[in-house]
């Protein structure tokens, strides 16, 4: 069987919304079409382990942030050259934050990000905080909740993930939402954001595959359940 | 003269409203007189003999509070207290309005608050609590607090207004901490280190295998400790006393919440016989929604829990689940619920593996159904409709436990006492 070594980064300080979802989505979907997933924790001061072919990071309190803001830089050299093999990432919230090239907060910290993405958060006063739905080229719509205070904006030719057409995205002021650099993705949505967007999920592990050249036919599963769960996220009030 | 004002202002809205059938009867008296009698509040709780206590903390504060008025009645004080669902400092203007005598007078000796963690400083601003029993710090909807530490600052705060003494749980580490920092005296509860295993705090509901512990509460001497527990029995440390109780309040959490009702009424009451409170605990009954069963048309039980959050769903599922029993699963995304169902996954599921879920039901009936099917749990039908689905619940054979949040649970909880069954 076909190995899938997930490595979920920070998972005991950034765990804030049901981030354990998203992994445990995937793991389950990668064993339902028949891949063997090999799950890695990364945690402050480790070491990142030799096979890696999807990265997942989650939100946080912002105690933690400021724990792991100078750990994320020491590892931000390796996490860059897995984006540019192609390795697919889903940074959600804080890690997302993290992951771009600097974060202003509020009382004026200025917190330096590892830059792949090319984005800027800015801490707003109010936070936005609601049922989302976002449309993508890629992943068809994405549905999700946000709750940040942070208003991130994309620089040059950065791409964004998709954009909302309920809820505020990455600013609340040009309909953009989340960031995306290859097969890396970076998101204000979670819910957690997996279990209600298979189509996402089925995607990461294609793109994981695909990498290693390991022929990927997803399975046909029955997804009554999302089907339905996303027919209730869509008729949700922001 | 506000006494009199206040109190008859008070009486009057409550009599409005209600003969308005208005649902707004717990706040909206609160509302009226927290505008027109500024200063009410004070006035009236200040003169009260034994003064103001508050039970606060994310999880179990209405049944500990309903611990702490029935064993403080039962040694003959005169108890003023909230009821449920009206935690903030409105809902508790009506109750002193509503409880006083025409004249302005309140005719107790002591009042025993539930104060909602987010809001409890708009209270203790108008008056200074003698005592602050803090139970935990937990994470909570999200989309109320955002964090765990914002809950567990608030908390803290509120605790260290107490002007007698703060009561606080040895084992939340947060809390535990918090409270070395006061003037006052300070007075733990906990539970023996064998048995934390039963009580996760927050940081152990979601940290990983395989990564360093969790940050541990600092240790400290204990006016109450949880010794053992097996059925519905606790054992308690007390001093240097040692008791027991058969419980009427269900649920493992409650024998933790239970050691902190001790040590407040402990606090107050100082000459009382660690025997005597003991005994008088174990007439306390399941506060509503809260464990509470009742008995239905064919003969079956149904226990109703409230679910609020991942410690608390977690501790319910420990509590009530059992191989013979069936189950359903309540979930709205109101206000008063979350409207963020990211929690569900937060909530540790692996206790029902090899269970059948009979229903899932409410707004997000689906989202929990998906939350169980990713571990692999199956759920024999999903009905968003809660009052068919209760329908439903009710009609199977056999005694079933329902999880419901909050919304939910008032719904399921006003329908089983109208129609299906009467409370046991």
């Amino acid at each position: 069987m076909n190995k899938l070594h997930i490595l979920h980064i920070y998972p005991n300080e950034m765990n804030t919304y049901g981030d354990r979802g998203n992994l445990l989505t995937l793991q389950r979907r990668a064993e339902w079409h028949g891949l063997e997933p090999v799950i890695h924790f990364y945690h402050v001061g480790g070491t990142l382990p030799k096979d890696v072919d999807i990265v997942l990071g989650g939100g946080g309190q912002d105690s933690a942030q400021t724990d792991i803001m100078q750990d994320v830089l020491v590892i931000g050299d390796q996490l860059h050259a897995l984006v540019l093999h192609g390795v697919p990432m889903l940074m959600v919230c804080g890690t997302y934050q993290l992951f771009g090239n600097r974060f202003l907060t509020r009382d004026g910290q200025d917190i330096q990000g590892i830059g792949i993405f090319d984005v800027e958060t800015i801490g707003g006063s109010k936070r936005l905080i609601g049922n989302a739905a976002v449309k993508t080229a890629d992943f068809g719509m994405l549905y999700g909740f946000e709750n940040h205070s942070g208003r991130t904006y994309l620089k040059g030719t950065q791409q964004a993930l998709g954009t909302v057409t309920r809820g505020s995205g990455n600013n609340g002021e040009d309909a953009t939402e989340g960031a995306r650099t290859k097969n890396a993705i970076g998101t204000y949505l979670h819910g957690p954001l997996l279990p209600n967007n298979p189509e996402l999920t089925d995607n990461l592990l294609r793109m994981a595959m695909q990498r290693k050249g390991v022929e990927f036919t997803p399975k046909i599963l029955s997804d009554e359940l999302s089907i339905q769960s996303r027919k209730n996220a869509q008729s949700r009030k922001y | 003269m506000r006494r009199v004002v206040g109190t008859v202002l008070g009486k009057s809205v409550a009599k409005a409203v209600e003969l308005r059938g208005k649902s707004s009867g717990q706040s909206m008296p609160g509302l009226v007189v927290e505008t027109l009698v500024p200063g009410y509040l004070g006035v009236m709780l200040h003169k009260l003999p034994d003064g103001v206590v508050i039970v606060t903390g994310t999880n179990g504060k209405t049944t500990t509070t309903k611990m702490v008025v029935e064993m403080l009645q039962a040694n003959g004080k005169r108890v003023l207290t909230n009821s449920t669902g009206s935690n903030l400092t409105r809902g508790i203007i009506s109750t002193v309005s509503r409880q006083a005598t025409a004249s302005g007078r309140l005719p107790f000796d002591i009042a025993v608050f539930e104060l909602d963690e987010a809001y409890a400083y708009q209270f203790t601003n108008v008056l200074r609590p003698r005592y602050v029993l803090a139970l935990n710090a937990s994470r909570d909807q999200l989309d109320r607090f955002g964090e765990v530490d914002t809950v567990a600052r608030l908390i803290s705060d509120t605790m260290l207004t107490a002007t007698d003494g703060i009561i606080v749980n040895a084992d939340d580490r947060r809390l535990s901490a918090a409270a070395a920092g006061a003037t006052v005296p300070v007075s733990y509860f906990g539970v023996a280190t064998k048995l934390l295993t039963y009580f996760p705090r927050d940081d152990e509901l979601v940290s990983v295998a395989g990564s360093a512990a969790p940050a541990q509460a600092r240790p400290v001497p204990r006016a109450v400790e949880l010794l053992n527990f097996s059925g519905t029995q606790a054992t308690y440390q007390l001093g240097t006393e040692q008791v027991s109780a058969r419980l009427q309040v269900t649920g493992q959490h409650n024998f933790q919440n239970a050691a902190g009702a001790l040590a407040l009424v402990r606090a107050l009451l100082p000459g009382a016989e660690p025997k005597t409170l003991a005994g008088q605990l174990a007439e306390v009954r399941p506060a509503f929604g809260r464990g509470q069963t009742f008995a239905l048309k064919n003969g079956s039980k149904l226990q109703l829990n409230l679910v609020k959050n991942p410690a608390s769903f977690r501790q319910g599922l420990a509590s009530y689940v059992r191989p013979d029993t069936a189950t359903m699963i309540a979930i709205n995304d109101g206000l008063a619920d979350s409207r963020d169902m990211s929690w569900l996954w937060d909530v540790d599921f692996t206790s029902l593996h090899g269970q059948e879920i009979a229903l899932t039901t409410g707004a997000r009936a689906v989202d929990m159904a998906l939350r169980l099917a990713y571990d692999d749990i199956v759920v024999a039908s999903v009905e968003p409709d809660l009052e068919r689905a209760l329908r439903q619940f009710c009609a199977m054979p056999g005694d079933k436990v329902l999880f419901a949040s909050y919304t939910a649970m008032l719904r399921l909880h006003a329908t089983l006492e109208r129609k299906a069954g009467t409370e046991l």
